[in-house]
């Protein structure tokens, strides 16, 4: 029963996990194997939002790699603009990326389910038309450099090993919030809305709102994701913002599993290192992430963890023979117990 | 009497189809009202109409006085009305005492003294302590009744609407329904209540109001109106 499982509990399989990503770098890693880890917390970021919009909120969008580019070119503008460098970036990108959720959003969630995914590719793209468009303000379709340091009290960090546990200390941050909505009463009203808008309706929750909340919340996710990547790549463009990497941050969410604390870490990690661990070429780990997609939502509709979970639990129910089903009810709620 | 809730000449058109044509009903305070009526005459409609789920086509609804026939579903909740759901009465994925949580978190604010505002008091008062772990959707249809009354009760109304709350039960669930909602006008809840079954209705309210193809045809005393010919035609053909 998922009940005796108490809020700090479900924390404790995700901090062991940081944990032990915080000892990586001991591990003597080579450069490649240190920068894709950072591309993935940097992704890992996004997909806590994209699992407070999708796993509790239950809209998916396919349009937030966009909101991650607001972020990044939020951090680049004002980098160039004003001087302002990578620490106030963060909770400015944070703040831009919240106001284009609740722009695309107020419009986008009068109309739900497939639509609404519709409606967030498009806003994807415009937002790409749009860059490519924007002359020397944005770069146009070359992009922005960015050149400010990134300093941490006073020494730089720039360097792939110390910004790496930049990211990491974001990744924390994120999934903790994460834990935070979840287990909190504005998390509850969100999975209501997921599991029965009318019924939520008539409870008094204001479901419009909600889901531009969530929206919002995810947004502010997403920005602060962009200003890491910026500063990270150092240069970005409008070609990395398409619905292309949207739909992979969607992918990634999926099969790590959106309802659960696990499930972006976990999916960030399997996609970005999968490639790089069977050697694969692009179009071959394409095809492989579409073939993943489909089985994860036929054979693991929760994702990889909770998929994880509830093997076992079969595993280990089956030998004491238990009702049936009860049996199917418990894997039910292992599949939430992580929460 | 005094009228809680007054409808006046409410119609509401779906393409060329009348589902409400021109209705005036009015539910008085402390009342346990009924109102039957063959499949398609309108009822759940109604209901959709009262709590913002459909805008009528035209046509008022006023609640102690005031318009509220254009307010959305959760402002109609956060004026004192709840309802249940003939279908998908909880949160299937969530756990029992998860569901009445949320149900409660939302609650209204009313200075009146209620005997249920925490998610204990509610699953007590219907029965359903002992299941409050267990993910909603797997609870048996009885429980899932009871579980949406206790979700409606949670928004601390003064009138609730049930929709077919007997649908699919057997007759000790039934009954067991009939025993909580008589026990709603003592703590300040009206109640208006849609069902095909007629033992049901008797036990439950004094009056009843029949619909048919959307219009009211008969509203009085639930033995005058159970009797009346017109009523009796729409049910049995006038065979009677």
């Amino acid at each position: 029963m998922y009940n005796s499982l108490s809020p700090i509990r479900s924390l404790i399989p995700v901090l062991v996990v940081l944990i032990v990503l915080a000892l990586v770098p001991a591990m003597g890693p080579s450069n490649r194997m240190l920068s894709l880890a950072i591309s993935a917390g940097i992704n890992i970021v996004a997909l806590y939002g994209l699992s407070v919009l999708f796993g509790q909120t239950g809209i998916l969008s396919m349009g937030h790699a966009a909101l991650v580019g607001v972020g990044a070119y939020a951090a680049a503008l004002l980098a160039r603009d004003t001087g302002i460098g990578f620490w106030l970036a963060l909770p400015l990108g944070g703040v831009f990326a919240a106001i284009a959720a609740a722009i695309i959003g107020i419009p986008s969630l009068r109309v739900s389910g497939h639509h609404f995914v519709i409606m967030t590719f498009a806003f994807g793209q415009l937002l790409t038309i749009v860059l490519t468009n924007g002359g020397d303000y944005t770069g146009a379709a070359t992009g922005l450099d960015l050149q400010l340091p990134v300093n941490f009290f006073g020494a730089r960090a720039d360097d792939l090993m110390p910004y790496y546990f930049v990211v990491l200390a974001f990744v924390t941050l994120s999934a903790v919030a994460s834990w935070a909505i979840i287990n909190s009463s504005y998390g509850r009203t969100l999975r209501a809305i997921r599991e029965n808008e009318k019924l939520a309706a008539s409870l008094g929750i204001n479901v419009g709102r909600q889901k531009i909340g969530a929206f919002v919340v995810s947004g502010v996710f997403a920005g602060i994701s962009g200003v890491l990547l910026a500063y990270f790549l150092r240069h970005i463009s409008p070609s990395q913002f398409t619905s292309f990497p949207s739909i992979y941050l969607a992918l990634m969410v999926m099969i790590g599993g959106a309802r659960l604390l696990l499930g972006p870490i976990a999916g960030g990690i399997l996609v970005a290192f999968l490639p790089e661990v069977l050697n694969l070429d692009p179009v071959e780990s394409r095809i492989l992430y579409g073939v993943c997609l489909i089985a994860v939502i036929l054979l693991l509709p929760n994702g990889l963890i909770a998929g994880a979970i509830d093997g076992w639990q079969k595993l280990t129910r089956s030998s004491t023979r238990k009702h049936p089903g009860t049996q199917a009810a418990n894997a039910e709620h292992a599949s939430e117990a992580g929460r | 009497m005094n009228a809680i809730l007054e409808i006046k000449g409410l119609k509401k058109q779906f393409g060329g189809v009348a589902a409400l044509s021109g209705i005036d009903l009015s539910i008085e305070e402390g009342e346990i009202l009924g109102i039957v009526g063959p499949n398609g005459s309108g009822k759940t409609t109604l209901f959709n109409v009262i709590t913002g789920v459909h805008k009528p086509t035209e046509g008022q609804v006023s609640w102690r006085g005031r318009d509220i026939t254009s307010l959305a579903a959760h402002e109609v909740s956060g004026a004192g009305i709840g309802y249940t759901f003939q279908q998908a009465m909880a949160f299937p994925g969530l756990s029992v005492r998860e569901n009445v949580q949320i149900a409660c978190e939302h609650a209204r604010r009313s200075s009146r003294s209620y005997p249920w505002t925490t998610p204990s008091a509610l699953l007590d008062f219907v029965g359903l302590t002992a299941l409050s772990d267990e993910q909603a959707g797997i609870l048996p249809f009885g429980s899932l009744r009871l579980l949406g009354i206790a979700l409606a009760l949670a928004t601390r109304p003064s009138l609730i609407l049930l929709d077919e709350p007997a649908a699919g039960l057997n007759d000790r669930e039934t009954a067991t329904l009939v025993g909580l909602v008589k026990q709603f006008p003592a703590y300040g809840i009206s109640v208006c209540v849609i069902d095909h079954d007629m033992k049901l209705m008797q036990m439950l309210c004094k009056r009843l109001v029949v619909l048919d193809f959307g219009s009211k045809i008969a509203d009085g005393l639930t033995q005058a109106v159970l009797t009346d010919p017109k009523v009796l035609e729409v049910y049995l053909g006038g065979a009677l």
